[in-house]
Order: C-alpha cells, then sequence, then structure tokens
C-alpha cells in the first residue's frame, strides 16, 4: 500500500464494504448505510476494494460475535457460560481462523488476513477474538468439554447430575416445611439431603484433586466456572443458609490435652532449674603485669 | 602512667609463681619497686600497691574485702556463666603467612606460569563453591517440601476426620506428636554428634571470618548435620527457617573443596595443596559465606557484602570479585535446578530458597508521604527486636548454666516443638476468621469448623511452612486475614520464634523474624487503611514487607547487606530506599537497649571476638598493660627436650612462641635461676622470666623470629635436629609441604614420642620461623595495638622494648577482654569452658 492516512484508510474499507454481495446481515447493512454516506459526501470511487469473500468472512464474524456476547450476557447469572456457549465459541474461532488463514484471490496486497486484521491502528477484530479468548480461558471452560470441545465431559455431566439432583432434595425438604421458615428449622434438610451433598462435595474435591495433579500450571488449578459456581451456590446454601456445617465440638478434650502439653515446660524447667547443677566456670588467671589494676586507673581516671 | 604498679604487680606475681603464694606480698613489693619507682617519677604508697598488685588477681568487687584480710590468692576460681568472660577454648586463626626460608625456597622454585594456574585454581574452587552450596540448598528445600507436605496432609487428613466424627484431641496428639519426634531426632544428631552446628551457624560464620578459630566449625561431618537439622527442625514445625543455616553450609563447602580432601572421611584427593593454610582457606571460606547467602535469598550482591560486611579487614579487588562469582553460580545453581525439579526448565524463577515473590503492580508503589510510616515501622521493630533479644538473652543464659546436658537439651527440643505444635492448633480451633477458598493460593486448607468452600485464615499462617506463610503474608489480597487474627499469631509467634533461638537444633532466625514483622506489618497496613479510609496507598502487602524488613533489622542489626538481601529478594530496586531507612533506624533503636542477636550470642559464648576498633575510652591503656608476661621464648638452637617440656605444659598451652638470641655472655649459662637472672636487670626480668624450672631460659635476648605449635610439632615429628642432620639421618631437608599435609589437625604433642637421647639433641629453629614477625614498642596504645592486630589478621604481635628484647605478647584475647560496658571500660576475665 501506498501509505495512506488513517482515516482515508478506514474510509476506504467502509466504501468496500458498502459494495457487499446480495447475503446482508445488519451488521452489513450498517456498514453499508455509512459507506453510502460517504458515497454522497463525494468520494472517489477508485479505491481498491475488500474482496467479497472477505467481506463475507468478516461479516460472517461480525454475526457470530454478536451472538457470543449475547449468550455470555444472558447466561452471566448464575454461571452457565461453558454449557451455554461453547458451541457459539467453537463457530466464532473457527471463523476468526478462517480470517486469518484465508489469502485473496489476486495480489499479496488483496489478502483477507491482512486487510481485515492488521490494516488499521484498532485491530479490531483482533481484539474481539483476544477478548473472547481471554474469557474463555479464564472461564476455564476447557476443562469441563470433551477434549474436541464438544459438549460437557462425563465428569461434568455427572456433576451437574447430582447438582440437579441436590437442589431438588433440597426443594423437595423445604416444601414440606411450609412456608414460615426459622433458621432452626433446617435440621431436616440437613439430615435428609446429606447423603446428597455430601457425594457432591466429594465428587467436586475428587475433581479438585485430579485437575490439581494433571495441570502444573496456575490456570488449570480451577475447575471451570460452571461447576465452581454450581458448588459454590451449593455450599452457600448448605453452610449459610440452612446452617449445616459442623459444630463446634469436643472443646473439652482439646483443652485438656493442650494445657497439659502446656504445662511440661513449665515442670521440665522448674525441675532442671532446682535439680541440675548449675554450670560452673573455672577461672584461669591471666599472665599479665597488671590486670585489673588498669581498668581501676581507667577507671579512676574517668571517675 | 601506671608503670610502677605494673612493674610492682608484676614481680609480685612472679614472686608468687615461686613460692606458691603462701609467702606475703611484702618481700616482693619491695624488691620490685626499686628500678620501677626509679624510672617513672609518681609515687604511691606501699598499701596502694598491694592493693592494686592483688586487685590483679581478683574480681574487683567480691575481693576488696579479702584483700584487707589479707588472704592473697584464695579467691574462687569457680564462678557462674556470665556475658564478662573470654574462653580458652577459642584459637586465632593464622591469617599473618609466616614466610620462613621454606617458603621463599618455594617462591623461588614455583615460576610464573605455575603462579598463574593457582590463580585459575581458585576461579574453579570457586565456582565448585558456588555450585555444591546452590545444589546442597536444592536437597535441603526439595527434602523440606516432601517432608513437610507429607506430614501437614496427614495431619490435614486426619483433622478433616476428626472434625466430623469429634475427637480433635487425637489430631492434636498426633500433630504434637509428630514434631516433637521430627525435632527430637534432629536434636539428638546434633547434641550427641556436633554440637557446633546448632543454631543458625552466622554467629560461628562471623567469628571464623573475624579470626577466631571454631572448633569443628567447618568440617565435613559439620555440614551433614547442619543440613539434616535443617531438614528436620522445619519439618518438625519449629518456628525456624532454613535460610541462615545456608551460610554455615555453604561456609563449610568452601572450605572443605578448598583443602582437596577431607579429613573426615580421610581422603585426600593430592589436590589444590596450595591452599592448605589459614590464610587462603578463611578467603574461600568468605566466598562460601556469600554463596550461602546467595542461594538462601537469591541475592548474589548480598551475599557478597555480607562476607564483606563481616569479614572486610581482609579483603581486596580480586578477593571481591571471585566472591561475586561464586555467589552468582549458587543461586544459579540453585535457581536452575529448582526450575528443573518443579518442571519450567527454562523459566529460571526460584533464585533463592526464599523467594519474596512480586512487587511490581501499582498498588505496592510507595508515595513519598508514606515514608515518615516506615520510619516509624522502623522504630517499632527496633523496639520489638530489642525486646525478643533481651528475652532470648536470658533465656540462652539459663540455658547456658542449667540445660547443659545432651539429654535435657533434646528433651527441651521436643517440648518446644510439641508446644509450637499446640499452640498452632488452639490458636487454629479457637479462631473464627473464615476465608473463602480462591483457587490453590493456600497449599493446606484447613476447613475445620468454617463452611464448606472456606478455610481457616489462621490456619494458612500456623499450619504451613514459616516461608510460605511469609510470603502469603506479603501477597495475600487485602482482606484475607482479619486484624484479630493477625495480632493473636505476631503475640504468640513472637514468643515461639525467641523460645525457639537458642535450642541444640540447627535453625535459623532469619524467616522468624521475617514473619513476626511480615504480621504485625501487615496488621498496621489494615489499621493504617480503616484509619485513613483511603485504601489507595495502603495495600497491606507492602507494609507487611517493611515490617518484616524492621523486625529482621531490630533483631540481628545487620545494615548494609540486609538492605541488598531484602532489595534483591524482593527484586525491587525502588524499595531500596525505604527498606534502608527502616533498617537504620531499627538500628539505631536497637541499639539503644541491647545488642544484635549474633553479637549478644558471640559474647554468650565467650568467643573472643575483635570488633572493628577498640573501645573508644582506651587510649590511656599502653601495650604494656595489654600485653601477657611472661612469655614463653625459645632460643634460635634449642634443645629438644625443652621444647617438648614447653609444649606438653598444660598451663601454658600456647600457640606462637618468640625465637630469641642470647647474648654472647650469657648463652653458656642456659639456666639462671630465676631469683639471681631476675633481679639481674631491669627489662629483663619482663623479657624472660615465670617459672624458674622450666622456662627462663636467657636473659637479654634479642627477638629473632616467632615460632608456632604447629611448625614445632611437625619439626619434632619428623625429628629434624641437628645431630641428626649432621650424621646425615636426615633423608631430604623438610618443605613447605610437609607443614601443610599436617595442616589443619596437627597432632597433639603427647602423640609424638621423644626418646631420652633424642630430648638431648638440639633443634634449629632458623629456618622455619618467621624471621620478621610484626612488633610493637610498650609505649603504643591499645587502639593502636588493636588497629595493626586487626588489620592484618595476627595471631601474634610481639611487644618489644627499644632494645628489641621480648617483653611481652599480645594476642587476640588480651584485645578483645576489653569492651566498652554500661559503666565505661569494662574487663573480661578468662575461663575454661
Amino acid at each position: 500500500w501506498a501509505p495512506l492516512p488513517a482515516p482515508a484508510l478506514a474510509l476506504a474499507l467502509l466504501g468496500l464494504a458498502a459494495a457487499a454481495g446480495p447475503r446482508q446481515t445488519p451488521a452489513l447493512e450498517l456498514a453499508q448505510e455509512l459507506a453510502e454516506e460517504l458515497w454522497s459526501a463525494g468520494l472517489p470511487g477508485d479505491l481498491p476494494e475488500l474482496e467479497p469473500e472477505c467481506r463475507s468472512l468478516l461479516a460472517a464474524f461480525a454475526e457470530g460475535s454478536a451472538a457470543l456476547t449475547d449468550c455470555l450476557a444472558r447466561r452471566a447469572r448464575p454461571v452457565r457460560l461453558c454449557q451455554g456457549c461453547h458451541g457459539h465459541y467453537r463457530r466464532l474461532l473457527a471463523q476468526y481462523n478462517s480470517i486469518a488463514r484465508a489469502v485473496g484471490n489476486s495480489s499479496e496486497s488483496h489478502n483477507c488476513a491482512k486487510s481485515i486484521l492488521t490494516s488499521d491502528r484498532l485491530h479490531i477484530v483482533v481484539t474481539l477474538s483476544e477478548f473472547f479468548n481471554e474469557t474463555w480461558e479464564a472461564a476455564n471452560c476447557a476443562n469441563c468439554l470433551k477434549n474436541n470441545s464438544e459438549g460437557l465431559s462425563n465428569s461434568t455431566e455427572e456433576f451437574l447430575d447430582l447438582f440437579n439432583k441436590s437442589l431438588t432434595c433440597f426443594e423437595h425438604n423445604l416444601q414440606g416445611q411450609g412456608i414460615d421458615l426459622s433458621p432452626n428449622n433446617y435440621t431436616e434438610v440437613c439430615k435428609n439431603c446429606n447423603e446428597t451433598y455430601m457425594k457432591l462435595n466429594d465428587l467436586y474435591n475428587h475433581l479438585q484433586r485430579l485437575n490439581r495433579q494433571g495441570g502444573e500450571s496456575a490456570h488449570s488449578a480451577h475447575l471451570c466456572i460452571d461447576v465452581e459456581d454450581a458448588m459454590n451456590i451449593t455450599r452457600k446454601l448448605w453452610s449459610r443458609t440452612f446452617n449445616c456445617s459442623l459444630p463446634c465440638s469436643d472443646t473439652v478434650p482439646v483443652i485438656a490435652v493442650s494445657s497439659f502439653i502446656l504445662f511440661l515446660p513449665i515442670v521440665f524447667y522448674l525441675s532442671s532449674f532446682l535439680h541440675s547443677k548449675q554450670k560452673k566456670r573455672i577461672l584461669i588467671l591471666p599472665k599479665r603485669i597488671q590486670s585489673n589494676a588498669n581498668l581501676v586507673n581507667i577507671q579512676e581516671k574517668y571517675s | 602512667m601506671a608503670n610502677v604498679a605494673k612493674k610492682v604487680s608484676w614481680s609480685g606475681r612472679d614472686r608468687d609463681d615461686d613460692e606458691d603464694g603462701r609467702v606475703g606480698e611484702t618481700t616482693p613489693l619491695l624488691n620490685g619497686t626499686g628500678p620501677g619507682a626509679a624510672g617513672s617519677g609518681r609515687q604511691l604508697t606501699p598499701s596502694s600497691f598491694l592493693r592494686i598488685g592483688q586487685l590483679s588477681n581478683v574480681d574487683l568487687n567480691e575481693d576488696i574485702r579479702e584483700l584487707e584480710t589479707e588472704v592473697p590468692r584464695q579467691r574462687p576460681n569457680e564462678i557462674p556463666h556470665n556475658e564478662k568472660l573470654l574462653s580458652l577454648k577459642y584459637e586465632s586463626l593464622d591469617y599473618d603467612n609466616s614466610e620462613n626460608q621454606l617458603f621463599l625456597e618455594e617462591e623461588r622454585r614455583i615460576n610464573h606460569a605455575a603462579f598463574r594456574t593457582v590463580e585459575i585454581k581458585r576461579w574453579v574452587i570457586c565456582a565448585m563453591i558456588g555450585i555444591l552450596t546452590g545444589l546442597v540448598a536444592c536437597f535441603i528445600d526439595i527434602v523440606v517440601e516432601n517432608l513437610a507436605g507429607l506430614k501437614y496432609r496427614l495431619v490435614k487428613d486426619n483433622i478433616d476426620k476428626f472434625t466430623a466424627k469429634g475427637g480433635l484431641s487425637f489430631s492434636l496428639l498426633l500433630w504434637a506428636t509428630l514434631n516433637a519426634s521430627v525435632v527430637m531426632v534432629g536434636s539428638v544428631i546434633v547434641a550427641f554428634i556436633e554440637p557446633v552446628a546448632a543454631g543458625s551457624g552466622i554467629p560461628q560464620i562471623k567469628c571464623y571470618l573475624n579470626g577466631v578459630k571454631i572448633p569443628h566449625v567447618v568440617r565435613l561431618k559439620t555440614l551433614v548435620i547442619k543440613v539434616c537439622g535443617v531438614i528436620l527442625s522445619v519439618v518438625g514445625g519449629l518456628a525456624v527457617g532454613k535460610e541462615g543455616p545456608m551460610i554455615h553450609s555453604g561456609s563449610v563447602i568452601a572450605a572443605g573443596i578448598s583443602q582437596g580432601r577431607s579429613t573426615s572421611l580421610k581422603r585426600d584427593f593430592k589436590i589444590f595443596e596450595y591452599f592448605r593454610r589459614d590464610t587462603e582457606k578463611r578467603d574461600f571460606v568468605s566466598a562460601g559465606a556469600a554463596a550461602g547467602v546467595s542461594a538462601a535469598f537469591g541475592a548474589p550482591v548480598g551475599g557478597v557484602l555480607f562476607s564483606l560486611e563481616e569479614g572486610a579487614s581482609f579483603w581486596n579487588q580480586f578477593l571481591t570479585w571471585r566472591i561475586f562469582f561464586a555467589s552468582m553460580i549458587s543461586t544459579f545453581t540453585l535457581n536452575s535446578v529448582l526450575s528443573v525439579y518443579h518442571g519450567n526448565a527454562w523459566d529460571l524463577s526460584s533464585p533463592g530458597l526464599i523467594n519474596f515473590g512480586r512487587f511490581d503492580s501499582e498498588k505496592m508503589e510507595y508515595t513519598i508521604q508514606e515514608i515518615p510510616i516506615f520510619i516509624f515501622m522502623g522504630v517499632v521493630g527496633g523496639i520489638l527486636g530489642a525486646l525478643f533479644n533481651a528475652l532470648n538473652y536470658w533465656l540462652t543464659m539459663f540455658r547456658i548454666r542449667y540445660i547443659h546436658r545432651p539429654c535435657l537439651q533434646v528433651v527441651e527440643a521436643m517440648l518446644v516443638a510439641a508446644v509450637t505444635a499446640t499452640v498452632g492448633f488452639v490458636m487454629i480451633y479457637c479462631s473464627r476468621d473464615c476465608q473463602p477458598l480462591q483457587g490453590s493460593s493456600v497449599a493446606y486448607p484447613l476447613q475445620l469448623f468454617c463452611a464448606d468452600g472456606e478455610y481457616n485464615s489462621m490456619a494458612t499462617a500456623f499450619f504451613n511452612t514459616p516461608e510460605k506463610s511469609v510470603v502469603n503474608l506479603f501477597h495475600d489480597p487485602p482482606g484475607s486475614y482479619n486484624p484479630m487474627t493477625l495480632g493473636m499469631f505476631t503475640v504468640m509467634y513472637f514468643f515461639l520464634a525467641c523460645w525457639t533461638y537458642g535450642l541444640t537444633v540447627s535453625a535459623g532466625v532469619f524467616i522468624p523474624s521475617l514473619l513476626i514483622g511480615a504480621a504485625w506489618g501487615r496488621l498496621f497496613g489494615i489499621s493504617l487503611s480503616y484509619l485513613t479510609k483511603s485504601s489507595i496507598w495502603a495495600d497491606p502487602g507492602k507494609y507487611a514487607l517493611m515490617g518484616a524488613a524492621a523486625q529482621l533489622g531490630g533483631i540481628v542489626r545487620m545494615t548494609l547487606s540486609l538492605t541488598v538481601i531484602m532489595m534483591e529478594a524482593t527484586g525491587n530496586v525502588t524499595y531500596g530506599f525505604p527498606i534502608m531507612l527502616v533498617l537504620m533506624t531499627a538500628k539505631i533503636v536497637g541499639d539503644y537497649f541491647v545488642e544484635g542477636l549474633y553479637d549478644m550470642h558471640i559474647q554468650l559464648q565467650s568467643v573472643p571476638f575483635l570488633h572493628w576498633e577498640a573501645p573508644v575510652t582506651s587510649h590511656s591503656l599502653t601495650a604494656r598493660e595489654v600485653m601477657s608476661t611472661p612469655v614463653t621464648c625459645l632460643r634460635r638452637i634449642e634443645r629438644v627436650g625443652t621444647v617438648v617440656d614447653i609444649l606438653s605444659d598444660t598451663s601454658s598451652n600456647h600457640n606462637g612462641f618468640p625465637v630469641v638470641e642470647s647474648n654472647p655472655d650469657t648463652t653458656q649459662a642456659g639456666w639462671v635461676p630465676l631469683g639471681r637472672g631476675c633481679s639481674w636487670g631491669g627489662p629483663t626480668r619482663a623479657g624472660c622470666s615465670g617459672d624458674p624450672h622450666t622456662r627462663c631460659l636467657l636473659q637479654v635476648a634479642g627477638l629473632r623470629g616467632l615460632i608456632l605449635r604447629s611448625q614445632l610439632i611437625v619439626l619434632l615429628k619428623h625429628k629434624v635436629f641437628v645431630e641428626r642432620t649432621n650424621l646425615s639421618l636426615v633423608q631430604r631437608r623438610l618443605k613447605l609441604k610437609d607443614f601443610r599435609d599436617a595442616y589443619p589437625r596437627f597432632p597433639p604433642i603427647q602423640s609424638i614420642h621423644v626418646s631420652q637421647d633424642e630430648r638431648e639433641c638440639m633443634i634449629d629453629l632458623s629456618e622455619f620461623m618467621n624471621p620478621s614477625p610484626y612488633t610493637v614498642p610498650q609505649e603504643a596504645s591499645l587502639p593502636r595495638v588493636f588497629k595493626l592486630f586487626r588489620a592484618l589478621g595476627l595471631r601474634h604481635l610481639v611487644v618489644v622494648d627499644n632494645r628489641n628484647e621480648v617483653v611481652g605478647m599480645v594476642t587476640r584475647k588480651d584485645l578483645a577482654r576489653y569492651r566498652l560496658g554500661k559503666e565505661g571500660l569494662e574487663e573480661l576475665s578468662l575461663a575454661q569452658t
């Protein structure tokens, strides 16, 4: 390219987008509208064009990202990102890859990757795709998907199954209790759902342990966000709302044993003070003209 | 000024020796007063003479009464241990090279190229020191990590089990017994096999670099015990660190490698023979200490400066450069091996045993208005450090006096371990501070009575190795600890650490100090952000770091090297300034109350340690008053029997003997009874007096040289006698190599057999003695003598009069006994320990 000034370049791109094919999407329509405005402003029409293939790739990417954003936002609370959006994410990844790999038909300058990804200061497509990747990494979704990212892994399915079970158990037991739930009345829940909850908890801990052994880097220390969040919700319900966590028990034996141990050193020091023979040092006479007399002199002098 | 008094007391003592102290002091006084009083203008009354003369033998305050009742020499010579003693156990290193004829010959024989190989060998040795120190550090780190992990997992599983079922007291018992048994093993090996491996080893290395020969301190056995001991005491859950002992380990490695052999293993690799003497060994030991610091903290420059701070009087540019090389190699070795161990081979992310983590986020930056706050923290650190030291002082004194039997020491260590576990358990049990689990930042999360998915925050501090706790305190996000937890933790850990230091286990005080400081520093940071309501510049991690620096500075009182070590450990140069300010303040405030922990322990061990300068008020003391006299001298050609007698005399276990040459008119006299000889001329008596039957050998005796006990022993062993040489019974001439081969463990004189005939032979010392020993005139002031002695690293300094006749001898103990105490200049007494 000739080093075009940045605004001119943007205009050029938009202009090219305007000459889109028949497959029109909202994004492309918008682009076309803008381009038309510019056309009407009397800009020259002989700018280099974005090739139709590239244009369609871009359009597909725009659609994909819109869908993924929508999915992510809708499933933010309670977190169901990985379960719900992995299809969108996979598709978007594929679209991005096809942009990055696609080569235009003619000269190198019309390479799609170059014109879409790197020809302006903003790199908007790259930024967007990076954002999605980072979110996906942070959520650690790969952890609960199958290796080829098609669908949830077996352990995750199992976990979610148990999770649903315990939720139903909670619901079931609470219904029996009626509506006015004072904090003390949860004992039923604690008793009845203990088994399911414990299973769930154990499975979670097991998954966590597996995960920690498998991965070395800091990221994979986490399970995927869906599982973590589900567990958090359950635990909060269990410990905070239902107050089922363990009571502080056996204080008396602990106090007894610890005071016994703490008492031992006192006995030890006292007995060694009373019974051990104090170590004596044997003074040696220094061979000196005059020993402490010097000191006496000095002290006399200074006093 | 006190010439008269001196002379009098001296002659009085002689007479005492002579007549076993039964005679009163009057006769010798009168005898002695003559020349002395004539020489000096000052007149004293006889009674004051008497008093001063007797004072020379006795302790000041106790014995005045005794003196007045005219019972000379009946003072108690057994006293309880106190800090005003110098032990006879410790001797000096021979830093000064003996330039005798053998040395000159060897130098002539070795050509220029050979000296170049010596230089290259030095570098090779330094590289090996670095590598081995790094490897030892890796070994310690890996073993501690695994064993401690095993222990904590075991206890955690147990606690988890019993939390559900009830019966947590069993977990407590399990934890306490585990700790106590591990510590027992660690303590047994130290107490019964190698007591010098106890503690952090920094005081011992400080003494070694200062020029004191601490028995066994750089032996292979010590290294093995030290390494195992450190591992066991850290795994045993004591409030200790593994960093301090690295310095000792590095030094032992250096001393071992540079000698090219191990006397413990009885293996001689026949390499590096040139370095078998104290001078070279000590240089390498300083490199080893630097490599140890460097491996411990990932601070190569800090290591060099540590050696510089502790042994600076024997320093030169090339040595510094070599030491730096050893340090760098050490930290690099540790780094690469640990990286491989952790699975990311080319990452090089763990340069030291303790890694403070990165302090480069924006919240960690400090602003100018925070500097007064840091200084205030320095003051707090100084006060707390002084408190720590004072408590530890009393405890150590008690230990030296009452807990001196090895079994008692082991029991004590076990009790401390059990109590440490108990305190930790009770704190965790009582704490209601639950924090949500965040990823895997907590190594061993203990849930106990917390809600599911949360962990006990007290447990991160207690239920962990101290290194990890420190890093957690620096880097856990704000809000991870509540103030109550931190406060309780600080108080408990302060006392535990104070109680632990000085036990008979190998363990360092660096990490506990850092941990205490980090805890209260974090508390301080949290309260600051409460007070100011603006959390912009009050990240508690930053204050935790400053608190740690302040506490450590308040306890150990190191300055330059500690600043650089902390700076390098944080990896942030901009922290240099506040850390320096904090350490300075902590030192100033702490020194106002009590001295540093290491100096305190050196003093309690009665080591004759020479500080940088002589006490400031000591200019009026002259060499005459400082020196030891009479000196046991040898003639240039001496009878073998005499030498053997002198060496075997246990009451005067001297190591250096001035070689003198008698005047022609008195040579044939040989044995001159003291009574006649010593009243024969003023200065002569001072020159060579003492017990007339064994030692007073000559009268007017010009100093010709100085010979060491070790050299004499080698000579006797090889039977280098004049008669045998004349009969050409000696196959070859003795070379310097023979002396080096015997180094450093010269056989005791008892093991050398000298027959009755041989006793009558003569021995010629002239080519073995150092012909140019350093001397000072009698009038030299103490600071002057001190400076010469300290700067040149001498072992013996001969005091001569204006006719070059030996008057006395200044050794390390003569200088070290003057100390600036609370009431001015104090004098320490010598004691057998």
